[in-house]
């Protein structure tokens, strides 16, 4: 198809996305390129961005640089061979898409999970949210200027990755979870540890409250800054930590409860101030909620088998028909909708991406900041880019 | 019997879903005309957009919209289907400004057109890319009563009727000898078999 601006002349400045841009009105401007290589972007994310002096006009994401077409890969692998793209979906939060794909294979084929497994479900993967909050919190802090938090915070993390790393065998890219339960059992050396990472973390998070979140200087740069109303939340489909920070209760766990989180007592931390120290509030609250889960999870552990008798394998066929499940990712809610055709390849498989949605209402909340505040309101969206591009 | 939302639109069907067995609440074929329609009503009804998805489907390029309530959660689905020739479908852009992308990654796709969409270039492929990574050959290529069920469908129309022909249906009413099938057919090499819920 032809697109209008692909037929400019190879002399104007710019590639295809500067080119097409449409100024406004006042000639005094400057278009600026920040990224794909940009020191505050985390990853491959371009923005393009017209400014007035230190004022940002109009900012518009140019996603793609990290793009690898994971929708088709599904089209090609088995069921069970598509698990490990699932951990480099979302690499810092990838069990929680691990569950997004195994929930809705196993909602397809009707395929129950055993206790034991869903509370292991549930421990490692608020472990993970936990270690996914830590990892945003130092980056965030870096955005804003302040690089030493995030030393504290890696050093955190770590604690959480070599306790993932013993029932899942990797680090970062995990596919730890089996239609029907997962890889491989718990053992003890893991439920002590994450037994004493509990309190460990608790004793850290006033830390992390003085150090930072009182600062004088973090309040001043993030109060009233990046304003989402609740509205422009609901017409984005923005969801996760944006939209609690925007006020509303609104957590997948809660609303379409899957696993054993209707069991499980914990509250959804939320923010009046719709700005980006709403949002930053909200995540720090959610660690201490999924410590919360973690304890009664691993309080609760049943004995029993972690992977349901006959677990699919390899060459596996799924029954036809359609399905869409919905987990709460760190950064929301992540959908996928799988359509089965009876064979032993998804006919598709749609992923819906929490970050792609949050990112997506940028260019109308950047509209007037100052640029540095920019950096600031992207940061608070928590951003992923491979999760984005997919 | 039908939602709010849904009175006096003029829809080809509308089907109750089983939450539990397909996560959606409703699924509702439109005809593209009245795409807009349906998207204001949900948009007036509090509902917020989660994703567009197509497949590609025999019968054309099924474009399917989620949408969700953040207040009382409850999926719905609406679907449109577009002519593989012309494969055109109003964009939703306006009223769901979220949906924007979702479109032009759709059209990256499928090659589906969104009509009256703002800025409908390339998003996650390249700005020269000549092709469309998930059209399916026609070997490929299953019909839609092949891959969803229609549920328990409320409200019917010729037209949908000629999509999801009587024996399809019938089986899929019933339900329970459809999946049984469904799951002998499922059953792979060596012994494993899926322990159903049932």
């Amino acid at each position: 198809m032809a697109l209008s601006g692909q037929n400019l002349s190879q002399s104007v400045a710019g590639d295809f996305y500067t080119q097409r841009w449409e100024t406004g009105p006042d000639d005094r401007t400057m278009i600026l390129n920040m990224g794909p290589q940009h020191p505050s972007t985390h990853g491959v994310l371009r923005i393009i961005i017209e400014i007035d002096g230190e004022y940002v006009l109009k900012a518009e994401p140019v996603l793609g640089y990290l793009h690898r077409m994971h929708e088709k890969m599904a089209e090609v692998r088995t069921y069970i061979q598509y698990i490990p793209n699932m951990g480099r979906v979302d690499y810092v939060h990838a069990l929680a898409w691990n569950w997004a794909y195994m929930g809705a294979v196993e909602r397809l084929a009707g395929i129950e999970v055993p206790e034991r497994a869903e509370h292991i479900r549930v421990i490692t993967t608020e472990l993970n949210r936990i270690a996914s909050h830590l990892l945003w919190w130092g980056a965030f802090l870096i955005d804003l200027g302040a690089f030493t938090p995030i030393l504290y915070a890696f050093d955190d993390r770590e604690k959480i990755l070599d306790l993932l790393q013993i029932p899942t065998g990797s680090r970062l890219t995990y596919s730890y979870f089996r239609p029907g339960g997962v890889a491989a059992d718990i053992d003890k050396e893991f439920i002590e540890g994450v037994k004493g990472l509990v309190p460990y973390m608790r004793s850290r998070m006033p830390m992390y409250r003085d150090l930072v979140t009182d600062n004088i200087i973090v309040k001043e740069r993030l109060e009233g800054v990046g304003v989402i109303p609740l509205e422009t939340c609901r017409l984005y489909g923005a969801t996760g930590p944006v939209v609690r920070g925007s006020g509303l209760a609104y957590d997948v766990r809660r609303a379409e409860p899957y696993s054993i989180y209707d069991r499980l007592k914990f509250d959804i931390p939320t923010d009046q101030g719709c700005d980006c120290m709403g949002r930053y509030l909200v995540r720090m609250a959610e660690i201490d909620q999924s410590l919360r889960i973690i304890e009664q999870a691993v309080d609760e552990l049943p004995e029993g088998p972690y992977l349901v008798k006959g677990a699919p394998k390899v060459r596996w066929k799924a029954p036809a028909g359609e399905t869409y499940f919905a987990v709460e990712g760190a950064r929301g809610k992540i959908g996928v909708h799988l359509i089965s055709d009876g064979s032993n390849k998804p006919y598709r498989c749609k992923l819906r991406s929490p970050g792609f949605s949050n990112l997506s209402l940028f260019s109308e909340v950047a509209q007037g900041v100052l640029l540095a505040d920019a950096v600031a309101i992207l940061a608070s969206l928590d951003l992923i880019i491979p999760e984005l591009d997919r | 019997m039908s939602a709010e939302w849904m009175k006096g639109l003029p829809v080809l069907s509308s089907a109750k879903m089983s939450p539990q067995k397909t996560g959606l609440v409703h699924s509702v074929f439109l005809s593209v005309e009245e795409l807009g329609n349906a998207a204001k009503r949900l948009c007036d009804h509090g509902y917020s957009i989660e994703d567009v998805s197509v497949v590609d489907t025999v019968q054309g390029f099924m474009v399917v919209y989620h949408f969700d309530r953040l207040t009382s959660p409850g999926r719905v689905a609406l679907r449109v289907l577009a002519p593989h020739d012309k494969p055109e479908v109003p964009s939703i852009s306006e009223i769901f400004s979220g949906a924007n992308w979702h479109e032009r990654e759709c059209h990256d796709f499928f090659g589906v057109i969104f009509t009256g969409h703002p800025n409908l270039v390339p998003l996650l492929l390249p700005e020269d890319a000549k092709f469309h990574p998930l059209l399916k050959s026609t070997e490929e290529k299953r019909a839609i009563p092949e891959i969803m069920s229609p549920g328990d469908v409320e409200v019917s129309t010729p037209t949908f009727e000629a999509l999801f022909p009587k024996p399809e249906r019938e089986e899929a009413g019933a339900e329970k000898p459809d999946e049984k099938s469904a799951k002998e057919k499922s059953t792979g090499p060596g012994p494993s078999a899926v322990e159903g819920k049932e």
